[in-house]
């Protein structure tokens, strides 16, 4: 049990990493200012998701008794919360970042042939 | 030549001398290091005195707040003081009544929130987030005395929600929030507070800020509980004088003294 | 105190420093004096002062920062130093 409870924190604890290193690798290689806030915005969130589910899976490995081990539930509800938050303000400020980006007149790189779309959308807003 | 170049000689020279001194620090987090020693009554170091008798003295266990609210309660009175202070200077220097700033930024037409187009998401998520920061920050004001925190901290997270409200749509959101009059008020009223619980002793007899006798006042058995409780008060003024003032310093700040438009 | 910790968080603390006073554009430095707050205050929790890190945390790496940027953009931005 206990085993197979680590085992659980340490592979979300290392996809998290994975992801985080996804993240920076996007953040230098990727083109445009837009495509690196993509990188940089996704593979934070999931990352600091995972990497945080881990620790709170983590926290189970020595749960015996509801009575006897409360303050560890507490620890992961407050493990929680901090996932909870990270999933609204991070996603929050990516979309703040394009905008102040967008409004900045920074261009998109865009293919041969293909149209921007966005360029429509904000005309008229 | 190049003034960088003496800069960099100048600032290697002083590093090189800072870091021969560190050879003569004690060990890390050694209580009875020489900067702790020499108290009178003869006890061996002050940390050691903080960390036996202070908790049975004021009934609070975190060590740092009885020590800035009680023992040292005269330093944090006038750390808020100088607080106020530096949010009375940035008043007086921008604060301007009544002259419209060709050179402002101007907000967008749009004022609120919901009508623009552009800013709903970081709109809404800030509606969202408001609360529970206010909410997080009286957590942090009223559990001082258990847990890291205290009138500072959660005074300045109050004005960072107020901020956040002029941040997300402007500042006029957050001038009819919290508006000049009352920030005003209730910077005023903190530092009233805390002088307030220091003459209260004063007037039964005892020194300034001495909060033992205050066991009359709060129905308490034993001056240490009137200590802690006493301690509660001093936070709660302490945290109107910091969240008064932060907001204040920005709202000025952003507008260049107007409080129209803002970032 | 875990001393690789502090260790790796002072590099980063020396490094995030030289680029504050280094950029020429005084945005960046607000930001990245920003990153230096809370670097101070990753250290100051590792070392067990969590009040003062909790302060840093709130006046270094929050208000502060958007204090600075306040000013910053009613002044100039580029510096000329």
């Amino acid at each position: 049990m206990t085993v197979t409870i680590i085992v659980i924190s340490v592979i979300l604890i290392l996809t998290g990493i994975f992801f985080f290193l996804g993240a920076a690798v996007g953040l230098l290689r990727f083109p445009d200012f837009y495509a690196r806030m993509h990188a940089a915005g996704k593979g934070d969130t999931l990352s600091s998701l995972l990497v945080i589910l881990g620790f709170a899976v983590y926290q189970l490995h020595d749960f015996h008794s509801l009575s006897h081990d409360w303050p560890t539930l507490l620890v992961i509800l407050k493990l929680l919360a901090v996932v909870l938050f990270i999933f609204l303000t991070s996603p929050t400020a990516t979309s703040a970042l394009m905008d102040a980006g967008w409004e900045d007149n920074v261009k998109p790189i865009i293919a041969e042939g293909r149209s921007n779309h966005l360029e429509d959308d904000c005309d008229d807003a | 030549m190049n003034p960088k170049l003496y800069a960099s000689i100048a600032v290697i020279i002083t590093g090189l001398v800072l870091l021969y001194g560190i050879s003569d620090f004690p060990t890390f987090g050694d209580p009875r290091s020489p900067a702790n020693s020499g108290v009178e009554g003869g006890a061996p170091s002050t940390s050691l005195y903080y960390i036996n008798e202070s908790y049975g003295a004021t009934k609070v266990p975190n060590l740092v707040t009885s020590v800035l609210a009680d023992y040292r309660g005269y330093d944090t009175m006038f750390e808020t003081v100088v607080v106020f202070a530096a949010g009375m200077a940035i008043f007086a220097i921008l604060r301007c009544f009544g002259r419209d700033d060709e050179a402002v930024i101007t907000a967008p037409t749009k004022s609120s929130i919901d009508g623009d187009h552009n800013r709903i998401i970081v709109g809404t998520t800030c509606r969202l987030a408001v609360p529970v920061v206010q909410i997080f920050a009286l957590y942090v004001v009223a559990h001082g005395h258990h847990s890291p925190g205290g009138g500072f901290q959660g005074g300045v997270m109050l004005g960072a929600s107020f901020i956040l409200i002029a941040l997300a749509g402007n500042l006029n959101d957050a001038l009819g929030r919290f508006s000049e009059r009352s920030y005003m008020t209730l910077a005023s009223l903190g530092i009233i507070i805390y002088a307030g619980f220091g003459v209260l002793p004063q007037v039964l007899g005892k020194n300034f800020l001495d909060f033992g006798v205050l066991e009359k006042f709060f129905l308490t058995d034993g001056p240490e509980m009137a200590r802690s409780h006493s301690m509660l008060g001093v936070e709660i003024g302490v945290a109107l004088t910091v969240m008064s003032i932060m907001f204040a310093i920005f709202a000025n700040l952003s507008s260049r003294g107007t409080l129209k438009g803002g970032l | 105190m875990i001393l690789s910790f502090d260790i790796i968080i002072l590099v980063f603390l020396i490094v995030a420093a030289i680029i504050a006073l280094n950029v020429k554009d005084l945005l960046s430095s607000a930001m990245i004096f920003g990153i230096y707050g809370f670097l101070i205050c990753l250290l100051w929790a590792e070392m067990g002062a969590v009040d003062v890190a909790f302060t840093e945390a709130t006046v270094g790496a929050g208000v502060s920062t958007v204090l600075f940027i306040a000013t910053i953009l009613n002044t100039r931005r580029r510096s000329s130093d």
